[in-house]
């Protein structure tokens, strides 16, 4: 499916290729990201996701189609308006964490009265206080990780993109980013999501993009691709005898503590299962029709192409 | 601009502060003082014993007053030369000679003079250790007055004391300039191999600097969210001005610290003797200034090459074998600059002191000795300038691309396609 970009959307790849030497990193990407939306950006290691992001920041020139950032073609100007987690972490270790953001958000536009007035704010919603004056170096690297965090968002961008954020946090830092990217985008941020991490992309994306080879497989609201799939999957929750499980309309099945998840054949009847189970002796607690998990849609589309 | 600003600063405010900015900048006046010192302290060193010499004199009857010469120029109640031996007229001279080989290799001997039968023939002097020029002078200055003795002798004219008739004052040089003449008493080449000496450690260590900053950037990884939000030519030029601006704190803080050091000298040495004569150094204002402009440019110049270098390697190993190609050419003015102090005005000074990579330390040098024709000044000036302008354009798209490249450190063909890359 290729639409042309239009001033709704944030970001719009058309036909983006992009190749180092021999290898073609990413082969004729199209990719609409809509204003206000959170994006997904899928894909197993090496597919070509953070080549594609490196494209839209203006660090890598794609080799041939056109990117387009908030209607305008990708600029040095452009991408002001944009927040950077990138994958490859880093900041000057020596120094001292409050001045480092306040040197980031001033490089963005703010000015810096402006800018350590927010740095505060965002130190202490991170329970980073205490850790204002110490070298970056001095801190964990889960620490650290909440100091990138903090310089990618602190100058309020339309846009954001952000390339594995919750690698290396705790759960509940984990949760306070999530809150925060909400939150963004109820007051009208974009953000684009490049993550491993199928249940977070669940609970927060509009929309995903699945790339692999260089190639986008799978775009498009994550509802309706879900949807598309039918509901071809049952999660069964007993105790007792697991003898159904040979059923002929079975195809996959996901084991977990006190029960399963199973995957049927198309055309394959619930009932069928659930009649098999009883007639097997099992004591079923829970019996539920279900759309497939991202994760299984992801497995599924990459490993057969 | 704004941007540039906020770089230039943060280049600027860590630098400062770090220990290494303290330390080198109170170390290096100190190492300086300390090795003016030591330059003296050898530089007047006096021979702790005297050379044992023996000599065989082969005209005959001159050994007396060569001896006689060898003590009128022991200085400072020294005594720079013994003579041991004094053969006269040997019957057999290569067997004494072998003689004296003997007790120079069994070290009770050091040297050996040899007087020619004929006295228009050369003398010989026999040593261990030939290097030792500080004997020459007073030796020849003896066989040369013992010869004219004997030379007025055989036409019948007997003088005693030889030595105060024919010694003469050391020719006083006095240097023509612009601004008039001065008394040279060496100051002129002191200043000139210390304005050398001070462009080509400055050049380095800021270029090393700012290499090293660049480099920083990219093994911390913090050039990615950088480049996010700044171009890389801005990201560039605040690196280098940020440089500039540490090193210019860290000369004036030496000047200072030397103009008071010298005054404090001056006061000191007219205090203790108001006759002594503190050697007035003429630092004329137009070379600081021309000084200052060379430095600019060379600074410019070598700290681009050097961001490159920075910018195309991932690791320091790597950076310290490509630093070469841009630490080359201010090596090679330490090797020739010798040459230009010695004849400032030849054909090859001037041409070498015309190429850009060379003018910052090599017209520099010019300048200081005698002034150059003001159109060479300015030619050189003009390629200087169009020079780095061309180098910093070149280093801004290497540094485009290499800085977020990482990996293995690229060939000189992949450089070369960088630099075409847009």
């Amino acid at each position: 499916m290729v639409t042309k970009g239009t001033f709704l959307d944030a970001i719009s790849l058309e036909n983006v290729t992009k190749s180092y030497d021999s290898v073609t990193a990413v082969d004729g990407v199209n990719l609409q990201v809509r204003q206000g939306a959170i994006l997904g950006l899928l894909g197993p290691n090496g597919a070509g996701k953070t080549t594609t992001i490196r494209m839209v920041m203006n660090i890598l020139v794609p080799d041939a189609g056109s990117i387009r950032v908030l209607g305008q073609p990708v600029s040095d100007k452009a991408r002001e308006s944009i927040g950077y987690l990138p994958e490859e972490r880093g900041l000057y270790p020596r120094m001292h964490v409050r001045a480092l953001i306040v040197f980031m958000a001033a490089l963005h536009g703010l000015t810096e009265q402006e800018a350590d007035r927010r740095a505060r704010e965002w130190l202490d919603r991170f329970e980073l206080g205490e850790w204002s004056e110490k070298r970056l170096n001095d801190l964990s690297k889960g620490m650290q990780q909440k100091v990138q965090f903090i310089t990618a968002v602190i100058h309020r961008p339309r846009i954001v993109i952000l390339d594995e954020p919750f690698s290396g946090l705790d759960p509940v830092n984990a949760a306070t980013v999530k809150d925060i990217m909400l939150e963004m985008r109820e007051q009208g941020s974009t953000i684009v999501l490049s993550t491993h991490r199928m249940e977070q992309v669940e609970m927060m994306c509009d929309s995903i993009c699945l790339i692999n080879h260089g190639r986008n497989i799978l775009d498009g609201d994550l509802r309706a691709i879900k949807r598309s799939y039918g509901k071809n999957t049952v999660q069964i929750a007993f105790t007792g005898s697991d003898g159904f499980q040979n059923h002929p309309s079975i195809i996959g099945i996901n084991r977990f503590a006190g029960g399963m998840e199973i995957k049927l054949k198309p055309g394959g009847d619930s009932q069928e299962i659930l009649k098999a189970a009883v007639q097997s002796g099992a004591e079923i607690t829970r019996f539920e029709l279900l759309e497939p998990s991202l994760n299984e849609i992801f497995i599924e589309k990459t490993t057969r192409a | 601009m704004h941007k540039i600003w906020l770089i230039i600063k943060r280049e600027y405010v860590t630098r400062v502060k770090t220990k290494g900015f303290v330390i080198g900048t109170l170390i290096v006046p100190v190492l300086g003082i300390a090795f003016a010192f030591l330059i003296a302290f050898v530089g007047s060193h006096q021979p702790d014993q005297s050379l044992r010499l023996a000599i065989v004199d082969n005209a005959g009857g001159l050994a007396p007053s060569v001896t006689k010469g060898l003590e009128k120029e022991s200085q400072n109640g020294k005594r720079e030369f013994a003579v041991l031996e004094s053969v006269d007229r040997p019957p057999q001279p290569q067997a004494i000679e072998e003689g004296f080989r003997n007790r120079i290799n069994a070290g009770t001997l050091d040297a050996f003079l040899v007087i020619p039968t004929d006295l228009n023939q050369a003398a010989e002097l026999h040593t261990r250790n030939p290097g030792n020029f500080q004997v020459l002078g007073p030796l020849s200055t003896a066989v040369d007055q013992a010869v004219i003795q004997a030379r007025l002798s055989a036409r019948g004219i007997h003088v005693d004391g030889i030595g105060q008739i024919v010694h003469t004052e050391d020719l006083k040089v006095i240097k023509v300039g612009e601004s008039g003449e001065s008394v040279e008493r060496g100051q002129t080449i002191g200043v000139a191999i210390g304005l050398v000496v001070l462009l080509y450690s400055a050049l380095l260590a800021y270029g090393i600097v700012t290499m090293r900053s660049v480099l920083e950037e990219k093994t911390t990884r913090t050039m990615e969210v950088l480049i996010s939000a700044v171009r890389p030519f801005d990201l560039l030029a605040g690196k280098i001005l940020g440089v500039a601006a540490v090193a210019f704190t860290q000369f004036v803080i030496w000047t200072a610290s030397l103009a008071l050091l010298l005054a404090y000298g001056a006061l000191a040495s007219a205090m203790v003797n108001p006759n002594s004569a503190f050697p007035e150094i003429h630092l004329p204002l137009a070379l600081l200034f021309y000084m200052l402009v060379y430095f600019c440019g060379g600074f410019f110049l070598y700290s681009a090459m050097f961001a490159a270098v920075g910018a195309a390697c991932s690791n320091e190993q790597d950076a310290q074998q490509l630093q070469w190609f841009a630490m080359a050419p201010l090596v090679f003015c330490m090797l020739i600059y010798s040459f230009v102090l010695s004849d400032p005005s030849s054909r090859a000074a001037i041409v070498l002191s015309e190429i850009p990579f060379f003018s910052p330390v090599l017209m520099a040098l010019r300048i200081s000795l005698q002034t150059p024709p003001f159109w060479q000044i300015a030619l050189s000036l003009v390629l200087l300038i169009l020079t780095t302008v061309g180098v910093i354009y070149g280093s801004a798209r290497i540094y485009r691309v290499g800085v977020l490249m990482y990996g293995k450190r690229p060939t000189i063909p992949e450089l070369v396609r960088w630099l075409r890359y847009s």
